[in-house]
């Protein structure tokens, strides 16, 4: 009995941080997660300001993919030189880019033309 | 004898009396556990995958060994397709065509549900590349070669005038290539990985999507097994195995041969294909700093207008990355396509950069051709 009350006990001290720092509702929690995000690296196939989207080429070794994105106003451009637009973007660039999956496909959140070393 | 003597006297008899490296072997002074891997690596190498496990729905080949056979690691005679659009400067690898790798088989499933028995050719492609299966020796010697290396020997500009500019090629993402006939995938483990995905569409870790047929995505049920369809364990083993074949020892030279690896310098085949290669730090000893014997400089060179055939990243068309010379006594087709049947024909096939070097060859006397012949044939 007096085991059983030592194991109760001790488990419960184990165990206190642990309910401490639960949430206290895990249903809002999960609600409010914000959307997967991902981040590509690749070299771009096209771009279309106008109609806001962006293809990016990824891949490992030789098998290559295509990946679609669309930008926002909110999508921010990172580049050297004057403030870059997503306009200024060519197939060939090499970019770093922040999307999150939305019901809609991706969303660029931040795009970074990265620059590459001279051949 | 002093002790000191006997001990040297015993090291230059362990070197004499080392076994020579055959084709498929270990790299000498793996660890046991290192040893222990390549074995299991080779298991995953060799396996056959069926749709069931893996395979397709469109691919190459059922297997690593397949195609990398005679024995393990070592070439096949299988010819691969693959296509990309070059509009310059700008490659286009046709990835939303399914490119660049152009798979020629489907499985039983996807033949019933669109009626194709391979992927169908890229309707953008503005070339078709024939790709031979090379012999993977001594790869994870030429993946710790430090990129510092190939930007120092690299001549873009050819400012020392001897009409060769390497140069090196670049990935998606930047990072400085040295993998494939166009030197494009920057690491071994990469090139795997993709190997696995792009050659036998079993998907893994490192590329967990399956790729679509021609840009349309695949028809229901064609691809029972759940991705990824090999685990990390499976694709590191296979890595292992890959990474701990060693390059053959070439044969002893007699005379002549001795006086073809001096030609091969005089004529200037050394200037892109450079003999030796040293690798930078491994935590695996038996690959740390060594000096070994590659045979290139794993960077891009204009080979004329005669051998061009596809871009792929800063590699226009013509552009080729210096193949490694391993294992060429084992080699039946020379060239990235397999169109020379003789070391002769290849080297004559050279062209662009390589148009001095094979210009002095042919001007070589018969003798001294045959004995850079016989050189090249020891290797």
């Amino acid at each position: 009995m007096r085991r059983t009350i030592r194991t109760a006990a001790l488990t419960a001290i184990l165990l206190l941080p642990l309910v401490i720092s639960a949430p206290a509702d895990w249903g809002a929690l999960t609600s409010a997660q914000p959307a997967p995000s991902y981040t590509y690296r690749g070299t771009v196939r096209a771009v279309n300001a106008r109609a806001g989207t962006l293809e990016l080429i990824t891949g490992v070794g030789m098998s290559l993919r295509l990946v679609r994105m669309t930008t926002a106003a909110t999508t921010r451009l990172v580049a050297t030189g004057a403030a870059p637009r997503v306009g200024d973007l060519k197939p060939g660039d090499v970019v770093r880019a922040e999307c999150r999956r939305t019901a809609a496909g991706l969303v660029a959140d931040r795009i970074e033309k990265v620059a590459v070393g001279a051949p | 004898m002093t002790r000191p003597w006997v001990t040297a006297a015993l090291l230059l008899l362990a070197v004499g009396c080392q076994r020579p490296v055959k084709p498929g072997d270990p790299l000498p002074g793996l660890s046991r556990a290192e040893h222990d891997r390549f074995d299991r690596g080779k298991v995953v190498f060799d396996s056959v995958f069926t749709p069931e496990t893996g395979l397709g729905p469109l691919f190459n080949a059922t297997g690593c060994g397949e195609c990398h056979e005679n024995p393990a690691g070592g070439r096949g005679d299988e010819v691969e397709v693959h296509a990309t659009a070059f509009h310059a400067p700008v490659c286009d690898p046709l990835a939303q065509e399914g490119g660049p790798v152009i798979q020629q088989h489907t499985t039983p499933a996807l033949k019933q549900a669109l009626g194709i028995d391979q992927e169908p050719f890229p309707p953008s492609a503005t070339a078709r590349a024939m790709r031979t299966s090379p012999v993977i020796f001594g790869r994870g010697l030429l993946d710790l070669v430090p990129d510092s290396f190939l930007l120092a020997y690299a001549d873009p500009d050819d400012r020392n005038h001897d009409g060769v500019r390497g140069r090196p090629n670049r990935f998606l993402d930047g990072r400085i290539g040295r993998f494939g006939r166009k030197g494009f995938v920057p690491t071994l483990r990469e090139f795997n990985a993709g190997a696995f995905a792009a050659e036998m569409s079993v998907t893994n870790p490192a590329q967990p999507t399956e790729e679509d047929v021609g840009g349309k995505p695949l028809p229901a049920g064609v691809d029972p097994a759940p991705d990824p369809e090999i685990n990390q364990e499976q694709l590191d083993l296979t890595d292992d195995f890959v990474r701990f074949l060693a390059p053959p020892t070439p044969l002893k030279l007699g005379k002549d041969g001795r006086h073809g690896r001096d030609l091969f310098s005089q004529i200037g085949c050394a200037t892109c294909h450079i003999p030796t290669l040293r690798t930078g730090y491994s935590p695996v000893t038996a690959l740390s700093n060594r000096e070994f014997a590659a045979y290139t400089d794993l960077l891009l060179h204009d080979m004329g207008a005669d051998l061009a055939d596809i871009c792929l990243g800063l590699a226009t068309p013509a552009d080729f990355r210096t193949e490694p010379l391993l294992d060429l006594r084992g080699a039946e087709h020379f060239l990235h396509d397999g169109r020379a049947t003789t070391l002769e024909q290849a080297i004559e096939l050279h062209g662009g950069e390589g148009s001095g070097a094979r210009d002095r060859f042919k001007a070589l006397p018969a003798a001294e051709r045959a004995a850079l012949i016989a050189f090249l044939k020891s290797l």
